[in-house]
């Protein structure tokens, strides 16, 4: 399964010269089992790895690495990288979706960096030349894999955003016609400005849709209110009114009604019944509805 | 663009046909008001549904316009507001207070019909 992401990733593999990368890959073959080792140790000492390397198991893991170096080998042999670069992106994918901070991951890869350079300072210490090859051979690879495990990374983590942004707006508005002439805004959770001018959105274009001449905003489900969101409300309540409808606000909260006195919120403009229930029976009075119990 | 006013019995009915400059408000404000002292009205409509935008020299103008056509006795409804023009005219302080306000041109009849 090549990606377009995978393709990219190992066409900036393939880019590396190959004498500065097979430089670097032989000295870190040979001491690959005890540069993995280093950078496993050094990987645990940061408190968010340590927590996920428990789960899984030590074979488990060596197997891993094991095919991890089977895959880099082969693709520094024959220059077809697309396996490899296949890995990196899910491994940058399992970081995104364990939330491993971009920061901790970024630091505890760079440690692999640091234990090889002495590595290669030993082989290649005798010729500047070929150690200087195998150092930009190491800073190319690495370069191009953090790239991709970050690219990887960042596409998981706006995948995330994305999900749940379109779960906060489809849950955000619910207008509801309930009469001819009569709508209800029930308001669910916290609202911070943006969603403040997202109802208000809602609640003029239903009005204006719906030829509505009483609205029912019921704020039950709010548990706090500010005094910017509460002066949006009042400017709802406005603007509604010059388009010729009535808003009714319900069930505001103990905590809210004493909130927004303390913060000298003028309510006099508002049109406030207890509940929703009281706050649909002054609609129905208003649009002059009668609702008859049949038998009573 | 001369803004046609409409009579209909004791109803004065201004459709705006779009936007309108400075000028054209202010000749709009005279020319109502001179309609009004024709004959007895007993209220006037000004329908903004066609209206996208107001600046604020247009919303103190609508603002204006209402309290003087209140002074000379006829009932002010305006109608037709849309949401993001009723929006900007509360942030810009236009409330119309003391004046009725109409979804549409229909609802505004219906308004007069029931007093």
């Amino acid at each position: 399964m090549s990606t377009s992401q995978s393709i990219a990733a190992a066409g900036g593999f393939a880019a590396i010269p190959e004498k500065n990368l097979r430089l670097f890959w032989k000295a870190y073959e040979e001491r690959y089992d005890e540069v993995s080792a280093r950078a496993a140790e050094e990987l645990l000492a940061l408190p968010e790895f340590a927590a996920f390397a428990n789960l899984i198991s030590e074979e488990e893991s060596a197997a891993r690495q094991k095919a991890s170096r089977l895959r880099l080998a082969h693709a520094i042999d024959t220059g077809s990288w697309e396996e490899y670069a296949e890995e990196l992106i899910s491994q940058g994918e399992m970081y995104g979706e364990m939330s491993i901070s971009f920061v901790s991951w970024y630091k505890a890869i760079s440690v692999v960096r640091v234990v090889i350079l002495p590595h290669l300072v030993e082989a290649y210490g005798s010729s500047g030349d070929d150690l200087i090859s195998a150092v930009l051979g190491m800073d190319a690879f690495f370069d191009v894999a953090m790239a991709t495990i970050g690219t990887s990374y960042l596409l998981r983590k706006e995948a995330t955003i994305m999900v749940q942004q379109d779960a906060i707006r489809e849950l955000s508005t619910p207008v509801l016609p309930l009469r001819e002439g009569m709508l209800i805004l029930p308001v669910v959770g916290v609202v911070d400005s943006h969603r403040a001018h997202q109802l208000t959105q809602g609640l003029l274009e239903a009005i204006r849709s719906s030829r509505a001449t009483v609205a029912v905003v019921d704020i039950t489900g709010v548990p706090s209110v500010d005094s910017k969101v509460a002066n949006h409300f009042i400017q709802t309540v406005e603007a509604a009114k010059l388009m010729g409808t009535v808003v009714i606000l319900t069930g505001l909260s103990p905590a809210i009604a004493k909130a927004l006195v303390t913060l000298g919120v003028d309510l006099t403009k508002l049109n406030t019944v207890g509940d929703l229930r009281g706050g649909v029976e002054e609609a129905e009075r208003l649009l002059g509805y009668r609702v008859n119990q049949i038998g009573a | 663009m001369a803004v046609p006013i409409l009579r209909q019995g004791d109803i004065l009915i201004v459709t705006l046909q779009g936007d309108l400059g400075d000028a054209e408000w202010a000749k709009l404000t005279d020319d109502l008001l001179d309609r009004i002292a024709e004959r007895p009205t007993r209220h006037a409509v000004l329908d903004l549904s066609v209206v996208d935008v107001l600046d604020s020299f247009a919303c103190r103008t609508i603002v204006g316009l209402t309290r003087m056509v209140s002074l000379r006795g006829p009932t002010m409804i305006v109608a037709g507001i849309r949401p993001s023009v009723a929006f900007a005219m509360v942030q810009l302080g236009a409330l119309l207070p003391g004046v009725a306000t109409a979804l549409d041109l229909d609802h505004a009849m219906a308004l007069m019909a029931h007093g």
